[in-house]
């Protein structure tokens, strides 16, 4: 059964949607992702105009780790007030990566910029995620001891001024890197359509060493505010993002993630990062080869109607 | 003198019957929608082109000396052409060509191929087919037009046809008798809105005789229309409900997925 998308202006199957947004879904609940960096690159390949893509998936991720987010609030296992400060910086970098956005379309080099960020991203962290989840199977298998979390005050960034108790997240930490952290996620999350969750984890356990427990369900809290924010500024700059494709994910995708969240407890934690690890390598390699290889078509075009500038 | 005046009239009125009378061939014709509806269902449609040729010279009618093209054009656009090269080891857009008026939809109805109906000479003044596109604007300043040979207009063209905005197949009007003349148009799914000019010529030996206008528009309706106009008329607001859509979502799958 095919859709007209209204602002993607173009006729699709609702069925292989569903399902993008299942697949995509079920991944995210079996790893704890948002998933908007794979679901990103699937529209493109399944050819939604790369500007409609980001813009709509930013709103996908609001239902999303809005769902997600609720379930950690019951849980006690976020720390708003760390959250909100990540906030404040991601709705500036937000700001940035909107208008980054828009040049960068006009100039035709948004496709371009848009898939060399997924190939550095994906390719840093998912190499960076395999071998740390390599190392950590092997050595479950010798039956060591896991390495204690280090107690974080021998970082460079505990000596920056400006310090915050956080109470939630046992921290006495500088509000800058927290800000910085929140705005260059933010920046990221605009041009790449992605919640930005797969960077901001990593940095949050390693860089700013929040506990484990708190750090999924805060970086959920932020990223509902982050996109949601660039959902409404994309729409009201770009005029990009198409509710009724993104209503169609959101549902495939949250159906899907409570398989996944299911499925992903049958496994350990180290295998499950193995697996993301490898996952995200596959879409990074794929992206990448498609930079490098020589097109079918040199050309592409784009009419003044498409561009938005009536 | 008297013989001379005689013949000089019997000559004039020869000739001003034969002017009139090939002055008195015309189109009539007919679109079988006015207004082609794009819902949530869309996905393309066909609209048929229907008329008459008038006050033709029946010999001529039946030994197929008249032809019928029929030109379906959107509304002009500028389009930007982008060709990639390879820098640093990865393809990248690079030069640029900018052309002017270039109609976002164009289709050619006909019976036969464009260049056995006549030829450039007389088609390129009306921009009739995808090879003459253009060629009836006037070139002025620095405007890059369609119809300047080189890489980009071919590429424009090529892209356009593989996306279906661009077409010239023969064989889409059909000769019901030698007079009435019948032409399908496949409207394909990502058809531009607005409206579209259907313009209808009437060769005879490969020289226009006469033309017909008439236009279709391509809407969006219902639920597509008021989605496409708040969006652009109230991006603002278009942003906050689709914000809030996503937060009931998101509520209401925890909510169901926590009692089962």
């Amino acid at each position: 059964m095919s859709i007209y998308l209204p602002i993607a202006e173009m006729s699709v199957n609702i069925f292989i949607l569903f399902g993008m947004g299942a697949a995509v879904g079920f991944l995210s609940g079996m790893f704890g992702v948002g998933g908007g960096f794979l679901m990103t690159p699937l529209l493109i390949f399944y050819n939604i105009p790369p500007a409609v893509a980001v813009a709509t998936e930013a709103n996908q991720i609001v239902a999303s780790s809005f769902s997600g987010a609720l379930a950690h609030f019951r849980k006690g296992t976020v720390d708003v007030k760390l959250g909100t400060m990540l906030l404040i910086g991601g709705l500036i970098g937000s700001t940035l990566g909107v208008y980054i956005f828009s040049s960068l379309r006009s100039a035709g080099q948004l496709d371009l910029i848009i898939s060399i960020l997924y190939v550095v991203f994906l390719g840093s962290i998912g190499t960076l995620m395999t071998i740390e989840s390599l190392n950590a199977i092997r050595k479950s298998k010798q039956d060591n001891p896991p390495v204690k979390r280090k107690s974080g005050h021998d970082s460079w960034i505990h000596a920056l001024p400006f310090k915050v108790k956080f109470r939630k997240s046992k921290l006495y930490l500088s509000i800058i890197p927290i800000l910085v952290l929140g705005m260059l996620v933010g920046i990221l999350a605009a041009i790449m359509g992605v919640g930005g969750g797969f960077i901001m984890v990593p940095a949050m356990i390693y860089l700013l060493r929040v506990p484990t427990n708190v750090v999924i369900g805060t970086s959920l809290f932020q990223i509902i505010f982050v996109t949601g924010y660039t959902t409404i500024i994309q729409s009201a700059t770009n005029q990009t993002v198409d509710v009724v494709l993104a209503l169609i994910l959101m549902v495939g995708g949250v159906i899907g993630a409570q398989f996944g969240a299911a499925a992903g407890h049958k496994l350990k934690g180290e295998q499950l990062r193995a697996l993301l690890g490898l996952l995200v390598l596959g879409v990074c390699i794929r992206l990448g080869y498609d930079l490098v290889v020589t097109p079918t078509e040199l050309f592409n075009m784009i009419g003044t109607a498409e561009q938005g500038g009536h | 003198m008297r013989n001379f005046l005689n013949s000089f009239l019997l000559a004039f009125y020869a000739t001003f019957t034969i002017i009139s009378i090939s002055h008195a061939e015309s189109l009539q014709m007919g679109i079988s929608v006015d207004q082609v509806p794009v819902d949530s269902s869309f996905d393309g449609a066909e609209i048929v082109v229907f008329g008459s040729i008038e006050g033709a010279e029946q010999a001529a009618l039946f030994r197929g000396e008249y032809d019928v093209v029929i030109r379906v054009e959107g509304a002009p656009e500028d389009v930007i052409i982008r060709k990639k090269e390879r820098i640093g080891g990865i393809w990248v857009n690079n030069e640029s060509e900018t052309y002017e008026a270039v109609p976002s939809f164009y289709s050619i109805l006909s019976a036969r191929p464009l260049n056995l109906i006549s030829n450039s000479i007389e088609l390129g003044p009306v921009s009739l087919g995808i090879e003459n596109l253009g060629k009836n604007i006037p070139v002025e300043g620095e405007k890059t037009l369609i119809m300047n040979p080189g890489d980009f207009s071919d590429a424009l063209r090529r892209l356009r046809i593989e996306q279906d905005l661009f077409s010239e197949i023969p064989g889409t009007l059909k000769q019901l008798s030698p007079s009435l003349f019948r032409a399908r148009l496949e409207i394909p799914a990502n058809v531009p809105i607005g409206t579209h000019k259907v313009t209808a010529y009437l060769f005879r030996n490969g020289e226009i005789l006469n033309t017909n206008e008439s236009s279709f528009r391509i809407e969006k309706v219902g639920f597509e229309r008021w989605i496409y106009n708040l969006a652009h008329e109230n991006g603002l607001l278009y942003g906050i409900m689709a914000v809030l859509l996503a937060i009931f979502t998101g509520w209401a799958a925890n909510a169901i997925f926590r009692k089962s």
